[in-house]
């Protein structure tokens, strides 16, 4: 039953790649809505898996889920209407690889099998690398060829961490079913020698999915020039999975008392990224860069969150969801400004206030959100991972972190000026769409609910997510 | 010593130095394929795999065609069809090219004595070609600039992680986990399929990862 | 005795065997061939004839004819043929060899210098710098084998109860020092991936434009250098290829020169499959081959 969840939207993106234009845009719409159905099922009666060797409904997994099941909702009718005025040659194939992409996620959230988590994760490469060629350009080419190199690297570098863990488990001499259920209770037996080894090349192969730094270089270009509904997939729901495969390695470390040695890997990768991507955004040109250096940023905090611990956990999920729902406004946001100026060039889009008012509102409403600033939630969780960074005992950490905070927030504030008093431009490609501006601003308007109203499954599921690894939300 | 398993691994250490010093596309090809059919019979060769079932069996064959025919064989025809250049056109000369490979078994031989375990039988040489021919693929993926060269450099790198895996999960895990190193194989024949499809489109003159400069910061 | 024997025999068939290379070439290119026994025949017209030296010439012109075959001779006096003691042996005599070997090279090139030619003097700069890329490799080949036999006498490495051989316990590393050996006989031999012996231009010559000059008996010379010289580094090929059982006095020389054969047709099947280097690939080719020693050698230290 719980396979259901990514065999559908596997099949019929199949299905869609031969079908024509129109009915492909059907089944995507409808396919978006089953499967916010069936995880809203998944999330009320936790059905059983049907293969529970290789998958299981743990609440990391089901967290992620429901955010990449939620945020596909709402960039499904986007990307109808983007694409209806793009005049895609190859549609079919775009909608037939967002449901692929939407399945192989899903699949990743619901593994349990180290192996399994890693071929679903090397079949999102697959599934999302048409996507970002969509576009046929010479620069999508470039960017295209990056991403499926340098990620294909990385998962290769990963299943090389896994046969580690597998080897870990096999000089233990225990014989238990290989699952991260299963090696999480004998994490205390497992070789550690062996466990640090594989920890290391899972995050260094993860990460470069994820997009940590100094692995990061295939995300701006990706995420710039992929379509934008597909960029706010990529920022929204790739990298969490990513993010899930590196968290999952980290509990177990944790369980085997190893957590200081991998926090720390965490800590400092996370806040190599958060740097790196506040340099990079200082001097930004193009704003779809921007946002995705602005995603490896996030990623950043969420390592960071992670690698400290305690309330820092809970600030980490927090930060997950939110940095979803916030990137995936914006890059949409940024769609509706691609079509209306043409252009990916901050000094171009001038005027924006005046020709694209409605998008002005959601872009703008994105970047005091993704900046930190309240009432959206990213200000909360950065927050509770501030302080727990400093109850923890990472000073040092919290220090850093907090000047590269400051980096990213200039850069961003650059960029917001240069908008709003850039030369104003005359007239817009493509007039603003009310199905092209629901959707960011719906997205906005969650995040903001999600910090007032915290539903009570919701806070259950992360609270338990974090309790495995000692994280509270009481420090 | 088992000398079988010897001499295809040390085929393989002769197939990863010969790739860092050709200079032309189709001899890389044919090396290739030398280094996917030893890899794929090396597992055989190890005593604990001695026992095999028939599902071993076969999954033995197809391993063998995927990675010493039908690979090499789309790498032919991406080289012969697409109208590749056939020089190899790398960043970092040969000279220094065999230098870092000289580096590379050295490191490798290093990390191998310095990993302080006992591995079984004749595991030792086996980490160490497979340490080699990870790092060999790497640095051929970092130091050529066709696009073609940079995927066999990723086979090579897949080998190796192959190699590692049987080298080390010697045990109950093993065949169960290696068999799904086939799925990185799959990757590569979409890289190569990918080059073919591109040409034949004739978007671009050539692939060269030189001309995919443009995206950057 | 036997050493004596076999010594001679060395000597008397030496010749025969670059007929087998020209052979395997003619049958590539769909011809007969010249008969097996051509280069006896050309030896003997050689030295029918009369030499004809330039008035610009010194001495050194004459001695490097003389020098080169006597040294490629004085070092087939190490060879242990087919397993027999050689006729000289002592402690260190694989560096000896070697050198000797250096020597002939460094008067052929005086000689070659000394015709005050431009384009002999071309070829002996190539020859130089090609030889002394090669001297790494060779000594190299020599650092294995005294790491797995701990000898430094060349009977020492294929004779005695444990002979360096492929089919010996650590063979498979041989297949690396084979292969080195075959590239660096190429290399050293003037064969094809390097320099070819058939070409007929001076610019892409490298050590048959040294003996342009050379004529009559002097050029005859020169050709038993080479012969020998090329036979002693098939022969080592071959001692390393030698199967092991095989020690009757008979039956082992049998086999001996079979692998010879086998060696020089290797040769004959790669000058007809390949094509020459371009000159600036050459060192890159005989690094390789020091490359795949290295890793060889690299490897004795973890397996022993």
């Amino acid at each position: 039953m719980l396979e259901a969840i990514f065999f559908l939207p596997l099949l019929t993106g199949l299905l869609t790649l031969c079908l024509p234009v129109r009915s492909g845009r059907v089944v995507l719409m409808a396919v978006a809505l089953l499967h916010l159905g069936l995880t809203g099922f998944c999330w009320l009666h936790a059905p059983a898996p049907h293969l529970p060797t290789y998958f299981g409904n743990g609440p990391a997994g089901v967290l992620v889920l429901l955010v990449i099941s939620f945020i596909f909702v709402c960039i499904a009718p986007y990307s109808i209407f983007y694409m209806r005025e793009q005049e895609m040659r190859s549609e079919p194939i775009f909608l037939g690889c967002m449901q692929l992409f939407l399945g192989t996620m899903s699949m990743a959230a619901l593994a349990d099998h180290p192996i399994v988590l890693w071929i679903a994760i090397e079949a999102t490469t697959l599934a999302s690398a048409p996507l970002i060629f969509i576009n046929r350009s010479k620069k999508a080419l470039e960017a295209t060829w990056k991403y499926v190199l340098i990620c294909s690297v990385g998962i290769a570098l990963a299943l090389l961490g896994f046969f580690f863990i597998t080897l870990a488990l096999d000089r233990a001499g225990i014989d238990v079913p290989l699952t991260f259920s299963a090696l999480n209770e004998a994490a205390r037996q497992l070789d550690p020698l062996w466990l640090r080894t594989g920890f290391i090349f899972v995050l260094i192969g993860f990460g470069t999915k994820m997009g940590l730094a100094p692995m990061h270089t295939w995300l701006p270009d990706a995420h710039s020039e992929a379509p934008s509904p597909a960029s706010a997939l990529l920022s929204g729901a790739l990298l969490n999975c990513a993010f899930l495969g590196i968290y999952k390695v980290h509990c177990l470390m944790v369980l085997a008392g190893l957590g200081e040695f991998s926090g720390s890997l965490l800590i400092g990768f996370g806040l190599l990224s958060i740097a790196v991507a506040g340099i990079f955004i200082l001097n930004q040109p193009d704003y779809k860069r921007m946002l995705a250096y602005s995603s490896i940023e996030n990623m950043g905090v969420i390592a960071l969150g992670i690698g400290v611990g305690g309330l820092g956990l809970y600030g980490a999920m927090l930060h997950l969801i939110h940095h979803s729902l916030l990137k995936s406004s914006l890059f949409l946001s940024a769609g509706n400004l691609v079509l209306g100026f043409g252009t990916k060039l901050v000094a171009q889009c001038g005027g924006m206030a005046r020709l694209l008012p409605r998008t002005c509102l959601g872009f703008f409403a994105g970047f005091l959100g993704i900046s930190g600033l309240p009432p959206f939630g990213i200000f909360v969780s950065e927050l509770m991972i501030l302080t727990g960074a400093i109850q923890t005992g990472h000073p040092i950490a919290a220090g850093l972190f907090i000047a590269a905070l400051v980096l990213v927030v200039a850069g961003f504030a650059r960029i917001a000026t240069d908008m709003a008093f850039g030369p104003v431009r005359e007239e817009v490609l493509v007039p603003e769409q009310t199905v092209r501006i629901v959707p960011p601003l719906a997205l906005l308007a969650t995040s903001v609910l999600l910090c007032v109203w915290m539903p009570e499954p919701l806070y259950e599921t992360i609270t338990s997510t974090i309790a495995m690894i000692g994280g509270t939300l009481h420090g | 010593m088992n000398t079988g398993i010897d001499v295809v691994l040390v085929v393989i250490l002769l197939s990863v130095l010969l790739s860092l010093a050709s200079s032309r596309m189709m001899a890389l090809v044919k090396i290739m394929a030398l280094q996917g059919a030893m890899v794929s019979i090396a597992p055989l060769l190890l005593d604990e795999h001695s026992p095999l079932s028939n599902e071993g069996i076969l999954f033995f064959q197809l391993m063998f065609l995927i990675k010493a025919a039908l690979i090499p064989g789309l790498l032919y025809l991406a080289v012969t069809k697409v109208a590749i250049k056939r020089e190899v056109e790398p960043i970092v000369g040969y000279h220094a090219s065999l230098v870092v490979g000289l580096g590379l078994i050295l490191l490798s031989a290093y990390i191998t004595h310095h990993l302080g375990i006992s591995l079984t039988g004749d595991a030792a040489l086996l980490l160490i070609a497979a340490i080699t021919t990870l790092g060999g693929g790497l640095f051929l993926m970092m130091s050529r600039t066709k696009a073609i060269t940079q995927v066999i450099g990723y086979l090579m790198l897949e080998n190796g992680i192959y190699l590692v895996g049987t080298a080390l999960t010697g045990q109950s895990h093993s065949i169960y986990l290696v068999e799904f190193g086939v799925l990185l194989d799959l990757l590569v024949g979409v890289m190569i399929m990918g080059i073919i499809l591109h040409n034949i489109n004739r978007t671009f003159d050539d692939v060269d990862t030189a001309y995919l400069g443009q995206l950057k910061d | 005795m036997e050493s004596v024997l076999s010594f001679g025999l060395a000597l008397v068939l030496a010749p025969l065997f670059p007929g087998i290379i020209l052979k395997v070439k003619a049958l590539f290119a769909g011809k007969q061939g010249p008969p097996l026994l051509i280069k006896y025949w050309t030896l003997a017209k050689l030295l029918r004839k009369g030499s004809v030296y330039s008035t610009s010439t010194s001495f050194v012109f004459r001695l490097g004819p003389l020098v080169a075959c006597a040294t490629a001779i004085a070092a087939l006096l190490f060879f242990p043929f087919a397993g027999k003691a050689p006729l000289v042996s002592f402690h260190g005599d694989v560096i000896v060899l070697f050198y000797l070997l250096g020597l002939g090279r460094f008067f052929t090139i005086a000689a070659a210098l000394d015709t005050g030619s431009p384009f002999e003097g071309m070829g002996a700069a190539r020859e130089a710098f090609f030889g002394t890329l090669a001297e790494a490799a060779i000594f190299a080949v020599l650092i294995l084998f005294f790491r797995l036999n701990g000898s430094l006498i060349l009977a020492g490495y294929f004779t005695g109860n444990q002979p360096i051989a492929i089919a010996g316990p650590q063979g498979a590393l041989l297949i690396l020092a084979v292969v080195a050996l075959f590239m660096l006989l190429l290399a050293e031999n003037s064969r094809v991936p390097v320099d070819d012996p058939a070409t007929h231009l001076e610019l892409t010559m490298i050590h048959e434009v040294m003996i342009l000059d050379h004529s009559g008996p002097d050029l005859a010379l020169i050709e038993l250098g080479a012969f020998y010289k090329l036979f002693l580094y098939a022969a080592l090929i071959a001692s390393l290829l030698k199967p092991a059982g095989l020690a009757g006095p008979f039956a082992g020389t049998l086999a001996f020169y079979a692998l010879m054969a086998v060696v020089y047709v290797a040769i004959g099947i790669t000058e007809s499959l390949t094509a020459r280097l371009k000159m600036n690939m050459v060192p890159k080719y005989i690094l390789t081959s020091f490359a795949l020693v290295f890793f060889a050698i690299i490897l004795t230290v973890e397996i022993a």
